[in-house]
């Protein structure tokens, strides 16, 4: 299954054309897919009802969505997420948004699929809190599940941990951006963003050096730095990447986020402590937000000396990032 | 004397299949390139960078562990390949970086 794009619409239908160096804005045809788990009508639609059903939790009263809401960018907008109980998560909720193309999922890149990041948050204390060996026997108690799962998984044993991911990841690989204005300029739509933002962009490209993570149609490369949020070691405090292995290359770092659809989705960075695109901004662009002695910051992290009205007009352009929200319709009845 | 030049070549023979390789890796564009090598126990491969930052590749491969650390723009860096088994490579601050090394 081929999953149409609204972008792809957009080359079809119109006149314009990206020049060749504004080619690497323009989104892929096709969403990358596992070969074990094509995306079909039945499997995208399970995993959207796996998706909004709080019963996934140990408290029913938490999904996916909880954290992860289409209507809040696919992210809670709040500095880190409410748990199962009176808890929080250590980190920010990150989008689900055009996560369909990453080769690391999370903040850490602990998972190397969707299907490998799915099950997490339903386990992890901080969140779900619901074992699997307590949920999968639930669900199979649930007939219209069985019958669902049955028909988008069949020969594969029915409901268990692995159809249980492939389709709540088959979902998630569908929740993706729309068209924002960037995209009908990097299409050759010159009228599409405002001069202001149009300046930005050449700041972005050029001498802040946000490009250099923040790149191609994503606006991430999917790659790992410790921005110098935290000053001197992080001795107590969250080492990001260097959890999973101590390599002394990982130490603090953490994934660069998408900037599609950046304005839905703040506060932002891993620990949620920045409220804007302008603080945020600011922050990368000169140093990190302790500029010495932070153990292992990003040689990508340094003082680009950019003035006030460069900032704006970076800001300006991200803003140019963000359409409109997918078309979705969100369940509200469940398999019983 | 027709002794010791058979031997000689048979010699020069044996050095010239026995001897080690050097296959240089470059990175650029935030891409291996090539991106897939085919190589011997005992051939070396030396990571250039051209991008105008810095890399770091490494594999977890247990036979041929290795890290090269921090690489910045222009430094060179080297790995042997110790162990017939064939691994990938990436780069600790680019996943989206792959090496396929083929051991033969």
């Amino acid at each position: 299954m081929i999953i149409k794009l609204g972008l792809s619409a957009l080359l079809i239908s119109s006149t314009l054309f990206a020049t060749s160096d504004m080619s690497k804005w323009i989104r892929p045809n096709e969403v990358p897919q596992p070969k074990d788990n094509k995306l079909t009508k039945d499997r995208i639609e399970l995993g959207k009802l796996l998706y909004f059903d709080k019963r996934l939790s140990a408290s029913d009263k938490i999904s996916c969505a909880t954290c992860h809401a289409p209507k809040r960018g696919w992210t809670d907008l709040v500095p880190v997420s409410k748990a199962v109980g009176a808890g929080r998560g250590p980190r920010n909720s990150p989008t689900v948004l055009n996560t369909a193309y990453l080769r690391r999922l999370f903040w850490d890149g602990r998972a190397k699929s969707l299907e490998q990041q799915a099950l997490g948050p339903i386990e992890a204390d901080v969140e779900m809190n619901m074992p699997l060996e307590v949920l999968i026997p639930k669900l199979q108690k649930i007939q219209g599940y069985v019958k669902l799962f049955n028909k988008a998984y069949p020969n594969e044993g029915g409901i268990n941990n692995k159809t249980l991911a492939k389709a709540i990841a088959s979902f998630e690989r569908t929740v993706l951006s729309t068209t924002a204005p960037f995209d009908k300029y990097a299409m050759g739509d010159t009228k599409a963003i405002s001069k202001k933002a149009a300046k930005g962009y050449k700041v972005f490209i050029g001498k802040a050096h946000c490009a250099d993570c923040h790149d191609k149609f994503n606006f991430t490369d999917g790659s790992f730095h410790n921005i110098g949020l935290k000053d001197g070691d992080l001795q107590g405090k969250d080492l990001g990447r260097y959890n999973l292995k101590r390599r002394a290359a990982w130490y603090g770092v953490f994934k660069t986020p998408t900037l599609r659809d950046v304005t839905k989705s703040g506060p932002y960075f891993h620990d949620g402590s920045v409220k804007t695109l302008t603080e945020a901004a600011t922050i990368c662009a000169s140093g990190g937000r302790y500029k010495n002695g932070v153990k292992n910051k990003s040689t990508y992290i340094e003082d680009r000396h950019l003035t006030q009205t460069e900032i704006s007009q970076i800001v300006a352009f991200m803003k140019t990032l963000t359409g409109p929200d997918m078309k979705l319709k969100i369940p509200t009845k469940f398999p019983q | 004397m027709k002794k010791i030049v058979t031997t000689l070549l048979v010699a020069g023979a044996l050095s010239v299949t026995l001897s080690a390789k050097n296959w240089v890796v470059n990175q650029k564009g935030k891409t291996f390139i090539p991106s897939k090598l085919t190589v011997h126990v005992g051939d070396t491969i030396t990571f250039d960078n051209s991008d105008p930052f810095a890399h770091n590749a490494y594999t977890d491969d247990e036979a041929n562990e290795f890290d090269v650390g921090m690489q910045p723009t222009g430094k060179e860096t080297h790995m042997k390949i110790k162990s017939k088994e064939s691994f990938n490579v990436e780069c600790a601050i680019h996943p989206n970086m792959l090496l396929e090394v083929t051991v033969e």
